[in-house]
């Protein structure tokens, strides 16, 4: 337990909140090619406080967190530690200095134990692994810090939420005295955010420093005593009382702009609903053999939206694959406008009109090599080819009415795909899916993962367009509010199962979150 | 709305040095005389370092390199060998580009060489006294591009039907490859007349390639050879199936959730890879060896494999490729002459020169890394 | 053939197990530096490379010293000089892996052919049978296993040492990450790059161990491109063996025993077809990829599937 003395010791400290803060960092800038990632940013954490950094996707959040993890090297600046002036050259610097970060794709690794992991993460236990010992002492610092965790469980086989408690733990273990959390909430079920938040504020008053990186103002409001907005690479708003401003003077901070309101006025879901999806009854099988959805039953009528709310990893991935053809059923069927995909082939779901926007882009959408227009043709090959070969000039001019309809300004027609941001990339794909006027069922995953907040409404408005046009809607989200402002019904899975569909006038946040987690209290 | 900012690259993750180039000034002429002086270096530093070992052998690096050239460039006789051994050095190269499009790593172009030589010999001798010159010849490319490609497509049912890896798998049957040769002409096919030698009988005159004019032992095969180079070049850029073997090689997971049919596009990919070889393996047989013999395909499917990584997979830059390895090869045996190194020695120049364009060629985002 | 004749056949089957067990230590020593290698992320097909600079180095220093012990020494100092190539590309250059294999694979060709001719003819005092006293004795067992050569014991005791050294140490618990997730890696301030380097070097150097057997046990002789395939085979059996350095020597006798199967049945005039028997490891090989791959492929470490990349999205399913 040496590792947790020195931190232990501040407890006294921390009501009071030093005057010197922990990290200071003071006119930090850094560049990506001829992108300004961070400009001339200032900022400081106090020891005892948690510090709630607000921003767009984009807006250089996670670049500046990782100039202080020393995963990046600032172009300009300096930075601060406990009134020293540092440089933090490396991790192993960051981690010298008592500076941990738990990364929003949490480092670990999915083959090994809890206790292989963490043990990784420290220093001078001699060269050969005694997995007892090293087991015992994770179980001991577990108990002190107040978290549950299995020191031999494999983290392959752990919940999300697990993963990330692991991760702290690990990061405390190793000495840390300021820890970052990189989003930490995105993937979390309310509940599992109380219980996060509720681990966060025991560090706080053992006199850590937390930086919390977030979108959500409500949780900035709910744990945190300052914060500070970043808007481009920019400081806007820094070290805040979070209790002096309210909610649209904050996002007036982080936008810049007004964010114009979703079309209130939607046509009612029909009357007598034509379906659009009918899943029935269908077992799937996950990717590791075992049982990834287990008897779904879920229809979706054409001109209606159906959101799918859960804690990641229950079965969303596995549902958004069966549906479009991309993963066998063991048992049940699926049928799209009447026709049924009788076999897992992609091809069934796209000769219907069933379109997806898949969780992982890059992974499932992107070729590497390809350019903006190569991929608009990827699909739809049928519309442009000639003779054995490929009429580009029919190609260029779909992309412009795509273009055109879906207003989502992707990038030009030659640049390679792969070689643009996240959020970029996104626009593609969302741009082929959205603009595809005979779709009649959308499978949207994440869809708005990686955008800023302009983007993402209209996204939001292309798929209420999709709907208003009289195609189904499965939008797969874990942000409860675009699920609640955009849903006819949303669908809550948990371990694979439905566990329940409300209507989201009808229940609260609390409600849903209840069913995310299997129905536990 | 408004235009967004252009977003940072948000997570490259830690892998080694996050080192982001930051580009800002240097004109596209000065990166472009870099970029040449970069492989200038590479280039040279492969020479100097085969020099070095052939001088602690006890050879005259200069004199060495003198008598390469003079071995290969010199004159019309000589460029003609180095045509001779480009030959089925490209066809080799691009039973690898091929397959490459679509992702895999075709290690077995010397099992194709082999199966096609066999298959073009199988025909040859069964036909040549009975059929014109010309038709024996079709026959034998056919056969040869059919042995090639089906013997190619057993590693490709393997990935497709049970997920092994294409470059273990044709690397293996290389080797079976080369016992099924060697039993044909122990057994089956040995020349009776043949004064026990392991070899079949040798092809009739009528049906072997022509030779070209002026340039010594250099066959119409060079030619044939060179016309698959810009065909395969403009059917991969053309055509849809080219695109579809792109789309298919770059993301098999995004070719699938489009509705290609990658099983398909793979399989193809690899069937015309090893079609490619197998006539390769006809061309040599047919314009060089006229008789079946152990060692006859020695290592030209490995060279091929250089040649296809040497240009980058790309069909048109295979023929420049194809013809350096080729010279590299003739040279070896002046080497053996002048030097008293064995013919073997010029692999190492093979291999350093696809090592310097190997670290030359950083891949882009989006690969693994 | 006749299964009248039991004691012939008995002969024959201990016969061959034993050889299977001394030629199969070349193709052992190189499935375990190759298991190292990959199980840290880097697939290295130049194994076969490693093994015929080990084979040489070793067959010359032995030559040159009269001592076969420092032959096995340089043998492993070659093997582990031409791995360190691959390091260098493909860790420092990023190169692609199979490719920088491929040609280290033709330079380990060509460098042992230019600086092997001088050997090709020379003898060397090399390593002989010892027999452990009390073990060779036991029936069958002590035929096949302890009647061997020292690099053959010596074997025996790699294995175990690999696998404690991989799955019970911090250094094997780093190698692991490295090969699993090195973003993990570098989170915690470790190189993965130096990490990987080392496994690829230490690979390396086992499979110049791997071809000093052969020149120095097995054939006794040096000749030019004499490892054919086992080194490739190593690479096939690393894969089979779900890199598990013990499952691997299961492996390895397999193949030794389908290479001793054909000479031994030669000896006997058995009049079983020689380039069958030839080919035979090589067809075993495939016969238990296709029997075991899908299996095993899902415990391969994750980042030596990227090297693999596309070998999983493009097969059917």
């Amino acid at each position: 337990m040496t590792e947790l003395a020195p931190m232990l010791d501040l407890t006294a400290e921390s009501a009071t909140g030093s005057t010197t803060p922990f990290i200071e960092v003071r006119g930090l800038t850094k560049r990506f090619g001829e992108v300004l990632a961070n400009d001339q940013v200032a900022f400081d954490v106090r020891a005892g406080e948690v510090h709630a950094l607000l921003g767009e996707n984009g807006a250089g959040k996670s670049t500046l967190m990782k100039l202080l993890y020393g995963v990046y090297h600032a172009d300009e600046g300096d930075v601060l530690v406990e009134g020293e002036p540092v440089e933090i050259t490396s991790p192993a610097v960051a981690r010298a200095l008592g500076i941990g970060m738990v990364f929003q794709d949490l480092r670990l690794v999915p083959a090994f134990t809890v206790a292989e992991n963490i043990s990784m993460a420290l220093d001078g236990q001699g060269f050969v692994y005694r997995r007892g010992a090293v087991e015992r002492h994770i179980r001991d610092s577990a108990e002190q810090m107040g978290f549950a965790v299995d020191p031999g469980a494999l983290v392959r086989h752990l919940a999300i939420g697990e993963r990330q408690r692991v991760e702290i733990l690990k990061v405390l273990m190793a000495g840390a005295r300021m820890v970052i959390l990189d989003e930490p909430t995105s993937v979390l079920a309310p509940q599992e955010v109380d219980a996060l938040f509720g681990a966060v504020d025991e560090l706080r008053s053992q006199g850590l420093a937390i930086v919390i990186i977030t979108h959500k103002l409500h949780e900035a409001r709910a744990i945190a005593d300052r914060v500070s907005v970043l808007r481009g690479g920019r400081i806007v708003a820094r070290g805040i009382d979070p209790t002096t401003m309210d909610d649209r003077t904050l996002i007036g901070h982080m936008v810049g702009r007004e964010v114009p309101a979703l079309p209130a006025e939607r046509p009612a879901p029909p009357e007598a609903p034509v379906p659009a999806l009918a899943v029935r009854n269908i077992t799937v099988s996950g990717d590791g053999g075992h049982v990834a959805l287990r008897d779904v039953d879920l229809a979706i009528a054409s001109g209606e939206l159906v959101g799918i709310a859960g804690v990641s990893g229950n079965g969303q991935r596995e549902l958004f694959e069966a549906v479009l053809g991309l993963r066998p059923l063991s048992s049940g069927s699926i049928t799209i406008d009447d026709t049924p995909v009788r076999k897992a082939d992609p091809r069934i779901a796209l000769a219907v009109g069933g379109v997806g926007i898949p969780e992982d882009p890059l992974a499932h959408s992107v070729v590497p090599g390809l350019s903006v227009l190569e991929h608009m043709v990827l699909s739809d090959m049928g519309a442009v080819r000639k003779g054995l070969g490929i009429d580009w000039n029919r190609a260029r001019s779909l992309l412009g009415d795509l273009d055109e309809r879906t207003q989502l300004r992707i990038a030009a027609p030659h640049r390679e795909v792969a070689s643009l941001s996240g959020g970029n990339v996104q626009r593609v794909i969302l741009t082929r899916t959205l603009g595809d006027d005979g779709s009649r069922l959308v499978v949207a995953a994440y869809p708005s993962r990686g955008l800023d907040i302009a983007t993402t409404r209209r996204t939001q408005e292309l798929l209420l367009a999709r709907r208003a046009a009289g195609a189904g809607v499965l939008l797969i989200s874990e942000d409860l509010d675009e699920l609640l402002e955009l849903s006819d019904r949303i669908a809550v899975l948990h371990a694979g199962e439905l566990a329940g569909i409300v209507r989201p006038g009808e229940v609260d946040r609390y409600e849903i979150g209840r069913l995310m987690l299997g129905g536990a209290e | 709305m408004t235009v967004a900012p252009p977003a940072p690259p948000t997570d490259e993750g830690l892998a080694p040095a996050p080192v982001v180039a930051a580009p800002a000034g240097p004109s596209r002429g000065r990166n472009l005389l870099i970029g040449a002086g970069r492989w200038v270096v590479a280039y040279g530093a492969a020479l100097v370092i085969f020099g070095a070992l052939a001088w602690m052998k006890g050879a005259d690096p200069i004199a060495l390199y003198r008598d390469m050239w003079a071995s290969t460039f010199s004159n019309s006789t000589s460029l003609g060998e180095v045509g001779l051994k480009a030959t089925p050095f490209l066809l080799a190269a691009l039973a690898v580009a091929v397959p490459a499009r679509a992702g895999l790593v075709n290690i077995g172009g010397e099992g194709q060489l082999v199966i096609g030589t066999v298959a073009a010999a199988g025909a040859g001798l069964a036909l040549d006294g009975q059929l014109q010159g010309w038709a024996v010849m079709l026959v034998m490319g056919v056969a040869a591009a059919i042995g090639g490609g089906l013997w190619a497509g057993i590693a490709g049912v393997l990935r497709l039907k049970t997920g092994i890896n294409e470059a273990i798998s044709t690397l293996l049957l290389n080797y079976v490859a080369t016992d099924v040769l060697l039993y044909l002409i122990y057994d089956p096919w040995k020349d009776a007349a043949g004064f026990g030698q392991p070899a079949s009988r040798p092809l009739l005159d009528s049906s072997r390639l022509p030779r070209i004019e002026g340039f010594g032992r250099l066959h119409l095969g060079f030619v044939v050879a060179i016309g698959l180079a810009v065909g395969v070049w403009a059917i991969l850029r053309y055509t849809s199936w080219g695109f579809r073997l792109r789309v298919a090689g770059g993301n098999a997971e995004a070719a699938r959730r489009a509705g290609l049919p990658v099983g398909w596009l793979v399989l193809s990919s690899i069937l015309v890879g090893g079609a490619l070889a197998g006539l390769g393996g006809m061309l040599h047989f047919a314009g060089v060896e006229g008789q079946l013999r152990s060692g006859i395909t020695f290592t030209f499917g490995y060279v091929g494999f250089l040649a296809s990584w040497l240009a980058r997979h790309d069909p048109l830059k295979i023929i420049g490729a194809s013809i350096l390895l080729g010279a590299i090869a003739v040279a070896g045996d002046s080497l053996q002459i002048d030097a008293g190194l064995p013919a073997a020695t010029v692999k190492i120049l093979m291999a350093l020169v696809l090592l310097a364009v190997l670290a030359n060629s950083r891949r882009t985002k989006g690969a693994a890394s | 053939m006749i299964l009248a004749a039991e004691p012939a056949n008995q002969v024959l089957v201990v016969a061959v197990l034993a050889a299977g067990v001394r030629g199969g230590t070349s193709i052992l020593f190189a499935a375990l530096g190759e298991t190292i290698s990959e199980r840290a992320g880097v697939i290295n097909v130049g194994t076969e490379g490693s093994m015929l600079c080990g084979a040489l180095g070793a067959y010359a220093v032995a030559a040159s010293t009269g001592s076969v012990w420092l032959g096995v020494l340089a043998g492993a100092v070659c093997g582990g000089g031409l791995a360190a190539v691959l390091a260098f590309m493909a860790l420092a250059r990023r190169a692609n892996q199979l490719a920088t294999g491929l040609a280290l694979y033709f330079l380990g060709l060509g460098l042992t052919s230019m600086f092997g001719a001088p050997y090709v003819s020379r003898q060397i005092d090399a390593f002989e049978q010892v027999s452990i006293p009390g073990l060779s004795s036991i029936p069958w067992i002590g035929d096949i296993f302890f009647q061997q050569d020292p690099l053959t014991y010596l074997s025996y005791a790699a294995v175990p040492a690999v696998w404690f050294l991989l799955f019970r140490t911090r250094w094997g618990l780093l190698l692991r990450g490295a090969g699993e997730r090195g973003e993990v890696l570098s989170a915690y301030g470790h190189s993965t790059t130096k990490v990987r380097a080392l496994a690829v070097v230490a690979g390396g150097m086992l499979a110049g161990i791997g071809g000093a057997q052969l020149s120095t046990v097995v054939a006794l002789a040096w000749f030019e491109n004499m490892v054919q395939g086992r080194g490739f085979i190593a690479v096939a059996l690393v894969i089979f063996a779900a890199w598990d350095p013990i499952k691997a020597m299961g492996g390895a006798w397999l193949f030794g025993a389908a290479l001793a199967l054909g000479p031994e049945l030669q000896v006997r005039n058995a009049g079983v077809n020689q380039f069958l028997l030839d080919a035979l490891p090589y067809l075993i090989t495939l016969a238990v990829l296709v029997v075991l791959a899908r299996r095993r492929l899902e415990s391969a470490p994750e980042a030596l599937s990227e090297v693999f990349e596309g070998s999983r999205g493009a097969t059917a399913t």
